[in-house]
């Protein structure tokens, strides 16, 4: 009996383990020279911070070449927000995800390096994360869709290249936090980050979303770098804001929700 | 801290909802705000609330000129810039008198967005121009 449990758990290990019946793929482990590696990448410690006014600048000098029918929706917000009614494209909290963060992000992240992998850790929307692999695998075939995607990247020199695909066809492509469209499907983006002088990174974007632009749309956004430890990250609960804490009968501490008109806050009682 | 018991409060939030007025939570736009003009209010802070993605500003906001006292919400931008910007979650408590500059709500309700609170008592003030951080190496 215990000889055919054994040989049905092979059996499973075998088919859960690769897509081809092969080994399973592995994250080894680092190497002393895989750390060692680390310490010859550029140094992108700190905390950067973005650039709000350039962003707000390229809205017009790199302007979103959005397919026709998307251009009419796109002008319907801008004169939304223009009047005052924006509907607000993240209002529910969900994260900004890829690449709305990149283009339109307030708020600061860091970036750290560990073998085969660059991660951005960041505020906001339950403390966002982008995952970047960077140890030469490729996307897997059909990736489950997600706010940020699957990313892999290389260095060219000093620039890490990075390609994402797998996003949700919900995430928006965000002009700003009141105008954009859902990317609707098929989305890629093409990054080139690098310093550019020694306190400035660069994130070049080529983003292709063939649902809703006629064409590549190549922007950059700028972040500064920070060492001051007040600029380290903090939490960031996007939920929370929507909540304010009271004592029940009981004495304990609740969260309980913030009425809200057009996602302003009505003054508590 | 307010301790409103909570079946106040959720009787209050329901009363709201049939109002027409459905809970949400809010990472908006700031386009809501009339930026091209500055409203100065007197009053008492109800409640400062240091969360993600907006702090809030409560204050029981003096009677105007021909106007009834009422309460103003008011809102910033996130703890971490604020924290950047120089204030903290203890900027200003419940209880202080204050005096607040904002952008309002266009929509003529009381709200906007804080521009600079001046502590009345102290004269200690501050304010929210994330634009003065635009830079590398802050202080």
């Amino acid at each position: 009996m215990r000889k055919v449990h054994m040989a049905l758990l092979a059996t499973a290990l075998v088919v859960g383990g690769g897509a081809a019946g092969g080994e399973p793929e592995l994250n080894s482990p680092p190497t002393a020279k895989d750390w060692a590696a680390i310490a010859r990448l550029p140094d992108w410690s700190g905390v950067w911070t973005p650039y709000v006014s350039d962003q707000n600048r390229r809205i017009k000098s790199d302007p979103t070449p959005w397919r026709p029918e998307a251009a009419k929706q796109i002008a319907t917000m801008e004169a939304e927000e223009k009047a005052g009614r924006p509907r607000g494209l993240f209002i529910d909290c969900l994260p900004e995800g890829m690449p709305a963060w990149m283009l339109i992000t307030h708020n600061a992240f860091e970036i750290l390096f560990t073998p085969g992998r660059v991660t951005l850790l960041g505020e906001m929307d339950g403390n966002r994360i982008r995952r970047i692999y960077t140890d030469g695998r490729g996307h897997p075939p059909d990736p489950d869709p997600t706010f940020h995607g699957h990313s892999i990247g290389h260095w060219e020199g000093d620039t890490l290249v990075v390609d994402t695909v797998g996003v949700l066809p919900e995430a928006w492509l965000a002009v700003s936090e009141a105008v954009g469209l859902p990317n609707n499907g098929d989305l890629h983006v093409i990054e080139r980050i690098h310093l550019q002088g020694p306190e400035r990174l660069h994130d070049d974007l080529e983003i292709i979303a063939p649902k809703v632009l006629s064409a590549p749309w190549k922007t950059t956004r700028i972040y500064f770098r920070q060492r001051a430890r007040k600029y380290d990250i903090v939490e960031g609960v996007c939920l929370q804001g929507g909540m304010a804490t009271r004592q029940d009968e009981f004495g304990n501490w609740l969260y309980v929700p913030i009425p809200q008109e057009d996602g302003n806050p009505v003054p508590p009682k | 801290m307010n301790s409103t018991p909570i079946r106040t409060l959720c009787m209050a939030v329901s009363l709201w909802v049939v109002a027409g007025l459905a809970p949400a939570v809010a990472h908006h736009s700031f386009a809501m705000f009339d930026f091209s003009k500055v409203v100065t209010i007197s009053g008492t802070v109800k409640e400062f609330q240091w969360t993600n993605p907006h702090v809030i500003l409560w204050i029981d906001a003096d009677a105007g000129a021909g106007e009834a006292p009422a309460v103003w919400s008011l809102e910033l931008t996130s703890p971490g810039n604020l924290t950047r910007g120089g204030w903290d979650r203890k900027a200003v408590s419940a209880g202080d008198r204050v005096t607040v500059d904002l952008n309002p709500l266009r929509n003529g309700n009381h709200g906007g967005a804080l521009i600079k609170v001046t502590d009345e008592t102290t004269g200690k003030s501050f304010s929210t121009n994330l634009r003065a951080s635009e830079k590398p190496g802050l202080q």
